[in-house]
Order: structure tokens, then C-alpha cells, then sequence
């Protein structure tokens, strides 16, 4: 296999992402994403399809096993090649890892991803513990934890360790849910639809100390379409519209108990004793080495290589845990680089425009083909169009990250975009 | 080949479990709910909307599950008899804790770990104090989960510590085991939790710890309306 072959992405859209208020089925869902798509990229034929990897994490939510199948006879692709990806709340990022391979193989020359969650069809509580599930059920579920519980023990420790404050991360809760104001599709904009302070995060109620309502990502029904080809097929549909080249990909994986990382025998090996314990995301740090390194960006500066980051901020602590991870700041630095708003739109780095899992939604299986779409927008100058303005859109983006994250950083995916030559 | 394979099919794997094929599941204690049935798929309910465009209903599963805890049989059992049991490994002396019945170490090629029992002390490496929680656990908030790493063991178990205001929890605080009374206990982590050892006092309130009172006054207000 030769590293000459580039993969490409050239459109993409979402339904709005909502709870309770989102009556469509998830095969109509699909068809009316694909249909919008249609209209950003009048060259592209649906016949072309030749493969499509579905990304669907739990079929608790609908009870409907492969419910792949239903979409795809819907949208009429019978007998072309599909399956489905699931890896908890990567689905999405390893939905796009899968088919970069295929393409990147030579098995596919055009594989749209389709991505859903419908988590509205249970109560919130009820909808925590489906997710849950996903923990070590035997020891973690049955002590009553639950993901937001996990990541704040993580979290508070963290939080210790590196000398910031809840203040610090209620920042970054602010700068997502605020930047989803300027999304007509995010749910925070559809639902809540309000700009709120640092203050209001401190004073929403407790979920696990320090983590508040505001610092965690919202429950999501909706549904993704992201199309990724082969280069020569984005030169053939899209040179017109604009596309994106994937240049790096990582993906790497954690325990499934947290408290399994004190001294795990593999991190050891890589990174030391004593990392990533229950505070570092280990598979991010990995993973993001693995998309530099494929895409030539350096470690010490990635930074200021990056212009723009879709970050998978489950909860505001997890982002700025991600930073860290990501090689953006250090011990002696992350309190600083929040503080220095430098994820804000007028920061150096901007992270989550379109308003992440805390604004746009966390549809789980659509949740990392939104942000690549997200990505692909602001990397191609269509926000304005998609957005409500153009002050969501980062001036002259020409390379961004995407970051997709499972477990309690169990599975974790990294992928660096950029503008393909005339792509804009 | 089939002649090949079926003496490769006798030779003995020393990990797998040896037990009576199939095994007598004879010792039965049941403490199910009197209304757990299983009742399958069955349509409860639907309403239709104001205009009459929109259908949805309510589906209702239930379903029972048989959880086969296999080689991990020793734990439950231990729990039964108020032990912990955790593992170790033969080659390396990496000790778990909840017990891996192989080790995680590649350079000891899968060996099967040894049933150890574990300390009932330890110390908490993190914790948080819960104010929401999944379906099942809401009527205890606020509570304290903490990671404990039990004494000489190489991980850290999730788990509540109770008899304790839920601000008083620290780092590094000494924490023991308290299983509940032995005819409630089901073989499940649940049949322990974590309470503070003897002689520790919580220290003095602080403004951290008067942060966290405050933010689980709402907390304790919201779990009397369930």
C-alpha cells in the first residue's frame, strides 16, 4: 500500500440535534441529511456510493438490533457493502478511521459515514445508565457510577494537581454553550437558547463535585452524514465547492476501569511509572503523536500549527484535559492557557465553534462525524453559510483537528484535516 | 489434519477452568422483587399529538439476565463469605484488585493469575461527591465514590464511602471495608462499601468543603420529592 493515496472529505451534514422535540425516524433522518448534502454538492451522484460504515453505539436506545439495516434499504443503497462501528463515544471518530482505511485500501473510492444516536426514547436518568453500560458493569455500574461520576474523580484530581479552579473549567462551559448561540442547528441554541456567564455554571445544580448541569455535555437525539472519498473523486465533485484532505489519523486505546492506570504495564513502557494515572488521557496523547507525526506537525508546537479543534468536551474538565493531552499545555501551563481564553474564538486556537457536546449535542454515534463536518465547514469557509453569521467562522482555517473519545478515555481518535489546494 | 487437530485438542490448557461439564447449578437463593417478571416486548400506551400528525408509544421490556461469572466465580463467592478476593500473578507479583484472572503484563503471556485475599484497608487515590446519578442510585444522593487502592494491590477500585458527611472526604484518607449483614449479601460488589478508618477525623471546614455542602443542600432538598 503506498502513503500516496490521500483521503478526502467533501460534505457533510447534521439534523438538528435534540431532545424530545426531534419526530423523525432515524432512516428519514438519514435520507434528509443525504438530501441537504445534495445541495451543497450538486456533482455528487448517489450512485457513486460504493461502500457505507455506519456508526451507531447503542441499540439499547432503540431496541433494534442493526439497525443499520433499516437505514440502508431506506436510502435505497441495496447491495452495496455497509457495516457498522461501535467503540462507545469514539463510534464516530472510528467510523471515520474505518473509512479512511477502506479508501486509503483501495476497497472503497466513495463511503459516506451515517451516524445516530436517538436518546430521547428513555428518561435521562434511565438514558446515564444505558450509557453506562459501558463501563465495567460487574464493578463500576453496580456502585452507582455513572460517566459523569467517573470523570469527575478524574477530574477533581486534576484539578489538584495542575492548580486550577472550577472557575477554570466553567471557561470553557461557557465558550461552547455561548459559541452554540451562532448554530441554528445545536441543540443548546434550539432548547436552552441563552448566553450564560461563568456564574450561571458555578451555580447550576451539582452532578459530581467539580462538576456542575453546565459543565456536562447534553443528551442528544439527531443524526450525521459525512462523505469521504478518494482524492481523485473530490477533484471530480468538489473542486467547485471546496474539500478537505485527511492527512493524520490515531487511534489508541485505554483501560476500561479507570482505576486500572495507576501502573498499567503498557504506559509504563511509553510514557513512564505514575502515567496516565486516573488525570492524564494516555490513548489521546497517543493517538494525537500517531496524527502529528502522519500529518508533520510537531509535537512542541502543534498548537500553533492547529488553526481550529472540534474536541469531543463530554464535560468542560475532559476539554481541558484534552488540551493537555494534545501537547497544547503542561502542568506549568494549562491553568494559564484557560485563563488566556486561548480556545476562544479570538484565542489562538479555537476549540469547538460550532459549540461541541455541550452546545451543538452528543448524539453518540453521530457526535464525531459532527465534528468532523464542523471541522470541514470552517476548513473550507462554509460557516457562514451554515452557521447564523460568520463570527463562529475562524478567519483563513486552514488546518484543524478532530477529536473523538470514548469510556472514561478508553478509545480515543485524532485526525488532522487541511484545505486541499484550491479547496476554498 | 483432523488427526493433527484432535491431538492438539488434548493437550491440556492449564488456564481453563476445570469444572463438571454441565456444572450442577444446585444451590439456589433467590431475593428478586415479587413483581420482577419477565414480560417480553408489550406495547403499554400511545398518544397522538394535538394535530393529528404525530404517533409515538411506549414500549416496555423486561427481561432477566444470566450473568456467568466463570473463572471470576472465586470473587462472588468471597463476598459471600465477607472476604475480598482479589488475584496475583505468579510470574510478576502484580496483585488486582477487582482481580484479573490473567495478568496484564505481556511478558507473562496470558499466565493464569493466583486467588489472593485482599486487605480491607487502604486509601483513597480520588474521589467526588455524586449529585446525580443512573436510574437505580438516585435515592441515595449526594454520595462519595472514591478510588481506593486497597493495601499492597497495584489498582484502584471504584466505590462509595458512607459514614461520612459527604464534604469530609480527602485524598489520601484511610478508609476500611464494611460488608453488609450475610443474609442480605447477593455475591456482587454491592454486598461492601468503603467507611473511614478508625481514628480519622475530618478535618476543619474550609471554603472548598463549604462549597461543597452548599452545592449538595439542593441535592438532599430534590431526593425527599422522589
Amino acid at each position: 500500500m503506498t502513503e500516496t493515496k490521500k483521503v478526502c472529505v467533501i460534505g457533510g451534514n447534521t439534523t438538528p440535534f435534540d431532545y424530545n422535540n426531534l419526530h423523525m425516524t432515524i432512516e428519514a433522518m438519514a435520507a434528509n441529511a443525504f438530501h441537504e448534502t445534495m445541495d451543497d454538492l450538486p456533482e455528487f451522484n448517489p450512485r457513486d456510493i460504493d461502500f457505507v460504515v455506519y456508526s451507531h453505539f447503542s441499540v439499547h436506545f432503540g431496541k433494534q438490533l442493526a439497525p443499520e439495516w433499516i437505514i440502508h434499504d431506506h436510502l435505497g443503497l441495496v447491495g452495496i457493502p455497509h457495516f457498522r462501528v461501535e467503540n462507545g463515544g469514539n463510534t464516530g471518530g472510528c467510523s471515520l478511521y474505518a473509512a479512511y482505511a477502506l479508501v486509503k485500501a483501495g476497497l472503497a473510492d466513495v463511503c459516506p459515514v451515517i451516524g445516530w444516536e436517538t436518546m430521547d426514547t428513555v428518561t435521562q436518568s434511565q438514558g446515564s445508565e444505558f450509557i453506562a453500560l459501558a463501563s465495567d458493569t460487574r464493578y463500576e455500574l453496580l456502585v452507582g457510577g455513572i460517566y459523569p461520576i467517573f470523570y469527575a474523580a478524574g477530574a477533581l484530581k486534576f484539578m489538584k494537581e495542575n492548580k486550577m479552579k472550577e472557575e477554570d473549567f466553567a471557561l470553557i462551559a461557557m465558550k461552547n454553550r455561548n459559541n452554540a448561540m451562532d448554530n441554528p442547528k445545536a441543540q443548546w441554541y434550539r432548547n436552552e437558547h441563552k448566553y450564560i456567564t461563568v456564574d450561571d455554571v458555578m451555580n447550576s445544580r451539582l452532578m459530581a463535585y467539580p462538576l456542575k448541569k453546565y459543565d456536562c455535555c447534553l443528551m442528544s437525539n439527531g443524526l450525521a452524514v459525512l462523505i469521504v472519498c478518494s482524492e481523485e473523486y473530490a477533484k471530480q465533485v468538489a473542486k467547485d465547492s471546496g474539500y478537505v484532505t485527511i492527512d493524520g489519523v490515531g487511534l489508541s486505546s485505554c483501560t476500561i476501569r479507570a482505576g486500572d492506570r495507576i501502573a498499567f504495564p503498557g504506559w509504563t513502557e511509553r510514557y513512564g511509572p505514575g502515567y496516565p494515572d486516573l488525570t492524564e488521557f494516555a490513548a489521546c496523547r497517543n493517538s494525537a503523536e500517531q496524527a502529528y507525526k502522519r500529518a508533520g506537525i510537531e509535537w512542541k508546537d502543534s498548537h500553533k500549527q492547529i488553526n481550529v479543534a472540534e474536541i469531543h468536551d463530554a464535560f468542560s474538565t475532559s476539554e481541558c484535559q484534552i488540551y493537555k493531552a494534545l501537547g497544547w499545555a503542561d502542568t506549568d501551563t494549562i491553568a494559564e492557557f484557560v485563563r488566556n481564553k486561548e480556545t476562544f474564538m479570538e484565542g489562538s486556537i479555537p476549540a469547538n465553534p460550532g459549540g461541541g457536546l455541550m452546545g451543538y449535542g452528543h448524539p453518540v454515534g453521530a457526535t464525531g462525524l459532527m465534528s468532523t463536518i464542523e471541522c470541514f465547514y470552517q476548513l473550507t469557509g462554509k460557516i457562514p453559510q451554515k452557521h447564523l453569521s460568520n463570527k463562529s467562522q475562524v478567519p483563513d482555517a486552514r488546518v484543524g483537528l478532530v477529536n473523538s473519545h470514548a469510556g472514561t478515555g478508553t478509545s480515543i481518535s485524532n485526525f488532522i484535516l487541511r484545505t486541499a489546494e484550491g479547496g476554498r | 489434519m483432523s488427526k493433527k487437530a484432535s491431538k492438539i485438542s488434548k493437550k491440556k490448557n492449564p488456564n481453563m477452568h476445570e469444572t463438571t461439564c454441565p456444572p450442577n447449578m444446585e444451590l439456589v437463593r433467590e431475593f428478586r422483587d415479587e413483581d420482577t417478571k419477565e414480560a417480553g416486548l408489550k406495547i403499554v400506551d400511545y398518544s397522538i399529538s394535538e394535530d393529528k400528525t404525530l404517533y409515538q408509544n411506549h414500549l416496555h421490556y423486561d427481561q432477566l439476565y444470566t450473568w456467568r461469572f466463570g473463572e471470576l466465580s472465586p470473587y462472588c463467592l468471597g463476598l459471600l463469605e465477607g472476604k475480598l478476593m482479589g488475584t496475583k500473578c505468579p510470574t510478576c507479583g502484580d496483585v488486582f484488585f477487582p482481580a484479573r484472572v490473567n495478568c496484564w503484563n505481556l511478558d507473562c503471556k496470558w499466565i493464569k493469575t493466583e486467588w489472593i485475599e485482599i486487605a480491607q484497608k487502604g486509601k483513597v487515590h480520588t474521589y467526588t461527591v455524586a449529585g446525580w446519578s443512573g436510574r437505580s442510585s438516585l435515592k441515595r444522593l449526594p454520595f462519595v465514590l472514591a478510588y481506593v487502592i486497597l493495601d499492597g494491590v497495584n489498582t484502584a477500585v471504584a466505590h462509595e464511602i458512607r459514614e461520612i458527611e459527604p464534604w469530609d472526604a480527602e485524598f489520601d484518607m484511610p478508609v476500611k471495608v464494611k460488608f453488609i449483614p450475610e443474609d442480605k449479601r447477593v455475591g456482587a460488589i454491592t454486598d461492601f462499601y468503603f467507611v473511614p478508618d478508625d481514628g480519622w477525623e475530618p478535618s476543619p471546614m474550609n471554603p472548598e468543603k463549604e462549597r461543597i455542602k452548599k452545592l449538595c443542600e439542593p441535592v438532599y432538598e430534590w431526593v425527599k420529592t422522589l
